[in-house]
């Protein structure tokens, strides 16, 4: 009884929460102010798409189309054509970037390695067409974005294809566990 | 200075009442303007608070520390699109910003910020205030009326019964500091809580105090009693149909009011521009600071009251609307009444 009317009287619990709150002012706040400090990427994030290229440069991508054929969101575009002495080769890539919901299925799907996400996020921009890459531009973020050791280091890493080995990297995402289930 | 100053002042008053007014206009000029910073740095302030007070940052682009944030947000809503509904009762659409924003400035008049500086010094000084405070809730309650939207129109209503029902306990609550004091002019009531032996009306009237206190965020429309207002509600309560720069007349009446009633608080119970005597005969240097640098011990005292108004606001949520009559009818004014009675009878007595 005497402790409710000390409730009803005092407010303990609204003193107890202004506590609170004056406590919090003082302490630091966790807004991160961004364009100023950018967010650390973690590898493996889902970026911008990049072909990837081989130690000579050239097109890895053959245009068997599982990327396209894997695709939720069927935003993958290829066109192939029969080149010089009767081998295929790819004469468009394209991905509708508006469509793409960066699942990661097309860096699974590919036997090569060919198709990858970069850590790269900031593409925003107010025309439509900056958001639909050709095979041009995206061998061109190849070069900006895993040129060198850091394209070596993804390969290696996440998206070792099958036509590697096929004891793929445990970390590799989709198959890691079916194939430790394998294992066993 | 003070001499030229002085001679300045006999010179104007020279001119008969011709000069008074030159004097009051001066005044009012002087008082208007730099209210209206107060007002502008007051909701940067409040939104520094609460954003801390929720592990934000709060505005930091605009300017250093985003200290010119107040102004980027004036010169946005002045060039905005002043919007004006179909179904909208024109002339009341117009006048209501206009009268709850001339109602909270015209309580600027009769407040004392130091010792000789009021623009009119009369000696209702307090029911004034309570006058143009009710009167603050007619441009609500108008702008709801007139806005042919039923959110405006709840609001209004809303803020009508509040402030009605609030308006009691407050006028209540400053009876207790009008009996100790034996005056209505709020000079009086500052240079007699000089006099007194606590330095504030305060300690003694604590119950009036917090009678005060409680009334103050409901007169206001301030959390946790901002129900005319209410977000998840009545998307913005009376001004949903405002927009530019008669929104902003709303805004900055409410954050008048706020510093107004701010004011009452400061100048009806912790002492005004004045220190504690104890406090002022234990330094005596003090007796030699010229009047207007108390000028800043008064805004002190008020901004503690306004960091009051954003710590609550950042730490209660909304009353429901029967709590909110409940509060005000069935605890505040038997308090306030009681609270009435007992100092009365002590003052009677002569233990006060």
């Amino acid at each position: 009884m005497s402790n409710s009317i000390i409730k009803y009287l005092f407010f303990p619990e609204i003193l107890k929460g202004l506590a609170l709150t004056f406590r919090t002012l003082f302490k630091a706040p966790v807004t991160r102010r961004y364009p100023m400090v950018k967010p650390t990427v973690a590898a493996g994030y889902r970026g911008l798409h990049a072909l990837a290229k081989d130690d000579e440069g050239r097109m890895k991508c053959v245009g068997c189309g599982l990327c396209g054929a894997y695709c939720p969101s069927q935003c993958i575009h290829i066109y192939t054509a029969e080149g010089d002495d009767n081998k295929k080769i790819v004469e468009r890539y394209e991905i509708d970037l508006v469509r793409c919901i960066f699942c990661g299925f097309c860096v699974e799907a590919c036997p090569f390695g060919a198709i990858s996400l970069s850590e790269h996020y900031e593409y925003s921009s107010y025309k439509r067409e900056a958001f639909y890459m050709t095979k041009e531009r995206l061998l061109e973020n190849w070069d900006k974005y895993f040129a060198g050791e850091k394209g070596r280091q993804y390969y290696n890493k996440f998206w070792r294809p099958l036509s590697e080995d096929f004891r793929a990297h445990e970390d590799q995402a989709l198959f890691s566990r079916i194939k430790q289930r394998g294992k066993e | 200075m003070s001499d030229l100053f002085m001679q300045a002042l006999t010179f104007i008053r020279s001119f008969g009442i011709l000069g008074e007014i030159f004097i009051a206009l001066l005044k009012i000029v002087v008082v208007f303007s730099v209210t209206l910073l107060h007002v502008a740095y007051a909701t940067y302030w409040e939104r520094k608070v609460i954003a801390h007070m929720q592990f934000r940052l709060g505005p930091r682009e605009v300017g250093p520390y985003g200290l010119f944030q107040p102004f980027a947000d004036g010169i946005k809503l002045f060039f905005k699109e002043d919007i004006i509904p179909a179904n909208a009762d024109k002339p009341i659409f117009y006048l209501s910003p206009v009268i709850f924003f001339i109602s909270a400035l015209t309580s600027l008049s009769v407040l004392p910020f130091f010792d000789g500086f009021v623009v009119a010094d009369i000696n209702v000084g307090i029911l004034f205030l309570l006058a143009m405070s009710s009167l603050g809730a007619y441009g609500i309650v108008m702008s709801g009326w007139s806005s042919g939207s039923k959110y405006a129109f709840l609001g209004g209503l809303r803020s009508a019964s509040q402030v009605i029902s609030y308006e009691t306990p407050m006028g209540l609550s400053l009876v207790g500091v009008m009996i100790m004091a034996g005056s209505l002019n709020l000079t009086d009531i500052v240079k007699g809580q000089f006099a007194y032996p606590t330095g504030a009306y305060v300690i003694p009237q604590f119950i009036g105090f917090f009678v005060f206190m409680v009334a103050m965020f409901a007169e206001t429309n301030r959390l946790p009693f901002d129900l005319p207002e209410a977000e998840s509600e009545l998307v913005a309560g009376y001004f949903t149909e405002y927009s530019g720069f008669r929104f902003a007349m709303f805004f900055l009446g409410e954050y008048t009011g706020m510093l107004i009633m701010s004011s009452i608080g400061t100048i009806c119970f912790l002492g005004g521009w004045t220190l504690p005597k104890f406090v002022m005969d234990a330094l005596p240097f003090l007796y030699q600071v010229p009047a207007i640098f108390w000028v800043v011990v008064f805004l002190a005292k008020v901004y503690a009251f306004m960091f009051f108004y954003y710590w609550i606001r950042a730490t209660l949520p909304r009353y429901r609307y029967d709590q909110l009559m409940a509060i005000g009818w069935k605890v505040l004014i038997p308090i306030a009444l009681f609270n009435i009675v007992l100092t009365g009878t002590l003052k009677i007595m002569g233990w006060l």
